[in-house]
C-alpha cells in the first residue's frame, strides 16, 4: 500500500506546478487533522489555521472591497468592485448612495465559497484573492457570501443563507445598473458553493427572482452509487472518497444517505426542472476530480430538461486549479467566465445546443 | 463600448499572465503566489516543504488515530503561515524526541476562571512548547528590505443597513477636508450640519458622529482640551469601566500574560516591568497562574510604572499593596516597586535595580502605552534602547490596530472615523448602564485627542502592527509567536461578552488580533531580543 501511495504522490506532483501542489497538499493535511472520526469538527483550530485577509477600500490592482455584516446572523458578505466604476469617489471611502451605473449593465456575481460546506470563509485569503481576480479580469462586481457551515449547521441552512443573500443583493440600490436600474445577478460557486448556487437558483426560479446565469466550478454533488471516476481517482489527486463521505455526513440531515436531493439533485429522489425557467449554466469540471461523474450527470440532467448548459471540461486539471494563476486552465476559465457574464450585454446571442469546450 | 471594455480587460489579463509567470518571487525570495494566499514559503525551500508534506502524509497513514487527534488537541500550533516550521513542528510531534515535555496549563486566574469553565482537553499534560525556529530569521530578512512606505489599507465594515449613516460619514469627511484646507467658514457650516444629521441617527453612528463633530469643532475654534493632571485619575476610572464593558482590555491582558507565562517556564525568580501599570488589572491573573505551576510559583517581582497623579497621590503604592495582599493569600513571594515617570522616556535601566539575568528573568509589558511616545522625537528609540539594555526574556506589546498617526490630518481623521465606528458598534451589544456610558466617554477622549490636538499634546498616535513590526525589527527584536492554545482560550474568553457574537480572534504571523467582525481592532505581539541580528541577509 505504501508503494502505491508513493506512485500516486509522485504522479500528482508531476501534473501540477510545485507551489500549487504544496498549497493543496497543505490544505489536505490540515483538513485531515480537523475532521474527527466521530463526525465532529475542530472549529477552533480551523479558525486559527485559516489564513484570512481584511477588506480594503483602497483599490489594489484596480479592485477595492468592503464588508457588510448582518447583525442578526453575524454572517459576513464581502463586496468587491472595480475602482474604474467610480472616477469621482474619494479613495478609501464607500459610496452607497448611487447605482453602479445608469447607462451600462454591470453584472453582479454572487459568489459562494467552497470548503465542502465545512471550511473557509469569504475572508479566507484563497477566496479573497480569487474574487479580486474575478473582478479584475471580468469587470464584474462580486459579492462573496458567507453561510452557516456544517457540521454545526446542516442542510438546509446553507441554502437558506444563500437565498437571503440573493434577496439582499437584489434589493441594494447601489448594486443596480443599466438604464432600467436592475440588479443583474449571476450565481457562482466552487465545490459546495456550486451546489449552493444551484439550489438558490432553483428557489429563485420558483419564486420568480431573475438570475441571469449559474456558474458552477467543480460543484460538489454525489450519490449513493460509487461511480467509475470515484473508484479510479480515489486518493490520487488530493481527494478521497472517504473525505467526501465525511462532508456529506456532516451536511446532510442525520440518518440521510447520499441520494438525498441536496447531494444528488437529479438522482432517484431528485426534482425535475422540466418546464421551469432555470437560468443558463456554465459548469466547469476538472478532469482529475473524482467527483466528475456526478458533475457530468448534473450537466446531463440539465440538458435532458431542455436547459442551456455550457460544459467546460478541463482534462488534466485538479481541484483548486483556479487558486493560482500559474496554469493554462486558470486563464481558460477566466476567458470562459468573461464571455459568460457579458453575454447579457450581447443581445444577438442565440440559444444553441450545449457547448462542449475543451482546450 | 462594452466590447471595448471586454477587449481591454482581456488584453490586461494577458499581460498579467506573462507578468505572473516571470515574477513569481518577491524581494525576499518568497513565492509570491503563495504569499498572497497567506503562506510564506521561500521558492528555494519549496521542494523541501513538499517533502515534509509527503513525509507527514505517509506518517499519518501509518500512525494510530489517537496520534492524529493529538495533533489537533494536544499540539500547540504556531504561525501556520510559516509552512516550513509548522510542518517541522508536526513532524517532531509525531516523532517525539527524548526531551522532557513541559507542562503548560491554561491560565486559570480568578478574574477569568469564574467566568468560564476550562476546556478539559486544554488542561491535560504533555503540551510541548514550540517557538518557531525560523522566526527570527524570517523577521530579520523581511526587515532587511527596509519598508519605509506604509501601504494604506482600510477595512470598512458596515453593519446592517448603514446606508443611511453613509451620508453622515460623507459630511464628516467633507468637514475634515475643509479643516485640512483651512477653509474654516465652510468647516464651521458643515460641523453645524453634522450636528443636525447626527441627532437623526441612532446607536453607534450617532455617538461616534457626535464625538467626531465635537472634536472637529474644537479644532475649528482652537479649543484644545487641556491636559491637566486630574485627567490621569479620571482616565484610570474610565479605563476600568471600559475593562468591564467589552473584552478588549481583558484580551490584551490575557494574551500578554500567556506569552509571559510561556517565557517564564522553568524560571525560579521572575520580574515583570509594567509600562502601563494603571490599576494593575493585568496582574492578579498572572500571579494566580504562577501560583498554580506544578513546580510551584517563582518569586514574583513587579515594577509598576505610571504617570504622576493629582496631588501626587501615590496610587502606585496603593495598587502594590492590594497585589501584595493577593500574593500572600495565594502563597507567592512578592516584591514590588512603583515608579512615577512623566514619560517612559525618562526611564533608564539603571533606575530599575535589575538583578543579573541568570538569577532573575525579566518580562516587559506595555498595553496601549508605546504609541504615546511617538509625539516626541527620539522618545520611542530611547525606550526601545532601554528595553534592549534590560534584556528581557519577553517584551509583550498590545496596541490599537490602526494608523492614527499620519502627518496628513484628513488621513488620520478618516482612519480613526472608521476605527471608532467599528469599536462603538461593538459596544452596542453591551448592557446599558454606567459602565457602557463611561466606556464611550473613555473612547470619546481618545477621539478628541486624535482629531483636535497636535504636537506633543497629541498622544493617541496609534500605529498598525505592521508599522510596529518594522520599528521593533530595526531595534533588534524578533517576534515570539503566540500559539493556538492562547488563540483558543482567548476565543473562549470572548464568549462571556454577548455570547462572543461578532468578536473575532485572528492569528497573524505569530501575533493575535481581536476585532469586531472582520475588522481587527487591537493586536498583541510578543518580542525577544534577536540572538543574531545579521542572520538572513
Amino acid at each position: 500500500m505504501a508503494g502505491g501511495n508513493e506512485v500516486n504522490l509522485n504522479e500528482c506532483k508531476r501534473i501540477v506546478p510545485l507551489n500549487t501542489w504544496v498549497l493543496i497538499s497543505n490544505f489536505k493535511l490540515a483538513y485531515n487533522i480537523l475532521r474527527r472520526p466521530d463526525g465532529s469538527f475542530n472549529r477552533d483550530l480551523a479558525e486559527f489555521l485559516d489564513r484570512k485577509v481584511p477588506a480594503n477600500s483602497f483599490p489594489v490592482d484596480g479592485v477595492f472591497s468592503f464588508d457588510h455584516v448582518d447583525s442578526s446572523t453575524n454572517l459576513l458578505t464581502r463586496i468587491y468592485q472595480p475602482s474604474s466604476l467610480f472616477d469621482h469617489a474619494p479613495h478609501g471611502t464607500v459610496d452607497l448612495t448611487r447605482p453602479l451605473s445608469t447607462s451600462e449593465i454591470v453584472p453582479v456575481l454572487i459568489f459562494f465559497h467552497g470548503g465542502s460546506f465545512t471550511h473557509s470563509s469569504a475572508n479566507s485569503a484563497i477566496y479573497d484573492t480569487f474574487c479580486r481576480r474575478l473582478v479584475s479580469i471580468c469587470g464584474v462586481v462580486v459579492v462573496s457570501v458567507d453561510y452557516r457551515r456544517s457540521p454545526e449547521h446542516r442542510y438546509p441552512c446553507a441554502y437558506d443563507d444563500g437565498w437571503n443573500a440573493l434577496k439582499w443583493v437584489k434589493s441594494r440600490i447601489w448594486l443596480q445598473s443599466g438604464e432600467d436600474s436592475n440588479v443583474y445577478v449571476y450565481l457562482a460557486g466552487d465545490s459546495s458553493g456550486g451546489n449552493i448556487a444551484h439550489n438558490v437558483a432553483v428557489r429563485a426560479t420558483k419564486e420568480g427572482v431573475k438570475v441571469l446565469g449559474n456558474i458552477l466550478l467543480h460543484p460538489m454533488f454525489g450519490g449513493q452509487e460509487r461511480t467509475q471516476s470515484e473508484k479510479s481517482l480515489d486518493g490520487k489527486y488530493f481527494v478521497t472518497i472517504q473525505d467526501r463521505d465525511w462532508y456529506w455526513r456532516a451536511y446532510l440531515p442525520e440518518g440521510e444517505d447520499r441520494d438525498h436531493p441536496a447531494c444528488n439533485p437529479f438522482g432517484p429522489r431528485g426534482q425535475s426542472l422540466k418546464e421551469v425557467n432555470f437560468p443558463k449554466s456554465l459548469v466547469v469540471v476538472a478532469g482529475l476530480d473524482l467527483v466528475q461523474d456526478w458533475q457530468l450527470a448534473y450537466v446531463d440532467g440539465l440538458k435532458k430538461t431542455g436547459h442551456q448548459v455550457n460544459l467546460l471540461y478541463l482534462k488534466q486539471a485538479t481541484i483548486g486549479f483556479y487558486f493560482l494563476p500559474n496554469n493554462d486552465y486558470f486563464h481558460c476559465l477566466m476567458d470562459e467566465l468573461n464571455k459568460f457574464v457579458h453575454s447579457i450585454e450581447d443581445s444577438t446571442r442565440s440559444k444553441s445546443s450545449p457547448l462542449l469546450l475543451t482546450p | 463600448m462594452k466590447r471595448d471594455h471586454q477587449h481591454h480587460l482581456f488584453q490586461e489579463h494577458k499581460t498579467m499572465m506573462t507578468k505572473e509567470k516571470e515574477e513569481e518571487e518577491d524581494g525576499n525570495g518568497m513565492d509570491e503566489l503563495l504569499a498572497v494566499l497567506g503562506y510564506q514559503v521561500r521558492s528555494s525551500e519549496m521542494a523541501e516543504v513538499a517533502q515534509k508534506l509527503e513525509q507527514l502524509e505517509v506518517m499519518m497513514s501509518n500512525v494510530q488515530e489517537d496520534d492524529i487527534s493529538n495533533l489537533a488537541t494536544e499540539t500547540v500550533h504556531y504561525n501556520p503561515s510559516e509552512l516550513y516550521s509548522w510542518l517541522d513542528s508536526m513532524l517532531s510531534d509525531l516523532n517525539p524526541p527524548s526531551n522532557a515535555d513541559y507542562d503548560l496549563k491554561a491560565i486559570p486566574g480568578d478574574a477569568i476562571l469564574n467566568q468560564f469553565q476550562i476546556d478539559s482537553s486544554s488542561s491535560s499534560s504533555n503540551k510541548r512548547l514550540k517557538c518557531s525556529s525560523s522566526d527570527s530569521m524570517t523577521v530579520a530578512t523581511r526587515n532587511g528590505v527596509a519598508d519605509t512606505t506604509a501601504e494604506s489599507t482600510r477595512a470598512v465594515v458596515l453593519v446592517d443597513s448603514q446606508e443611511n449613516g453613509v451620508r453622515l460619514v460623507h459630511s464628516l469627511l467633507a468637514c475634515a477636508e475643509a479643516v485640512q484646507k483651512e477653509n474654516l467658514t465652510l468647516a464651521e457650516a458643515l460641523v453645524k450640519q453634522i450636528g443636525f444629521l447626527a441627532v437623526s441617527q441612532v446607536g453607534a453612528m450617532r455617538k461616534v458622529a457626535t464625538y467626531f463633530a465635537e472634536a472637529l469643532a474644537r479644532r475649528i475654534y482652537h479649543l484644545s482640551p487641556s491636559r491637566s493632571p486630574i485627567d490621569h485619575s479620571l482616565s484610570d476610572t474610565l479605563q476600568m469601566h471600559f475593562y468591564e464593558t467589552c473584552p478588549y482590555l481583558k484580551f490584551a491582558h490575557f494574551t500578554a500574560n500567556q506569552a509571559i507565562l510561556e517565557a517564564f517556564q522553568g524560571k525560579k525568580r521572575v520580574h515583570v516591568i509594567d509600562f502601563s501599570m494603571s490599576q494593575g488589572l493585568q496582574w492578579p491573573a498572572l500571579m494566580q497562574a504562577l501560583a498554580l505551576r506544578p513546580e510551584g510559583p517563582p518569586i514574583f517581582r513587579l515594577t509598576g510604572i505610571g504617570p504622576p497623579a493629582p496631588d501626587n497621590f501615590d496610587y502606585l503604592h496603593e495598587v502594590g499593596c492590594k497585589l501584595a495582599h493577593l500574593a500572600e493569600a495565594i502563597h507567592v513571594e512578592f516584591e514590588y516597586r512603583g515608579f512615577v515617570a512623566n514619560t517612559l522616556a525618562d526611564l533608564d535601566a539603571s533606575m530599575l535595580e535589575l538583578r543579573p539575568s541568570e538569577i532573575e528573568s525579566v518580562a516587559i509589558n506595555s498595553v496601549f502605552e508605546l504609541h504615546k511616545l511617538l509625539g516626541r522625537p527620539g522618545a520611542i528609540d530611547k525606550v526601545l534602547g532601554v528595553v534592549n539594555q534590560i534584556k528581557p526574556e519577553i517584551f509583550t506589546v498590545v496596541e490599537q490596530e490602526s494608523n492614527h498617526n499620519s502627518p496628513v490630518f484628513l488621513d488620520r481623521f478618516t482612519e480613526s472615523l472608521h476605527y471608532y465606528s467599528t469599536l462603538f458598534d461593538s459596544l452596542e451589544g453591551a448592557p446599558s448602564g454606567q459602565d457602557k456610558v463611561m466606556s464611550e466617554v473613555y473612547l470619546g477622549k481618545q477621539i478628541c485627542n486624535v482629531v483636535a490636538c497636535d504636537g506633543p499634546d497629541r498622544v493617541e498616535r496609534h500605529e498598525t502592527l505592521s508599522q510596529w513590526r518594522n520599528r521593533f525589527g530595526s531595534a533588534g527584536f524578533s517576534a515570539a509567536s503566540i500559539g493556538s492554545n492562547a488563540f483558543k482560550q482567548a476565543s473562549m474568553l470572548l464568549a462571556v461578552f454577548n455570547g462572543g457574537e461578532g468578536y473575532q480572534v485572528e492569528e497573524s504571523d505569530g501575533c493575535l488580533m481581536l476585532g469586531w467582525h472582520t475588522r481587527p481592532l487591537i493586536a498583541t505581539s510578543a518580542w525577544k531580543l534577536s540572538t543574531n541580528e545579521m542572520v538572513a541577509l
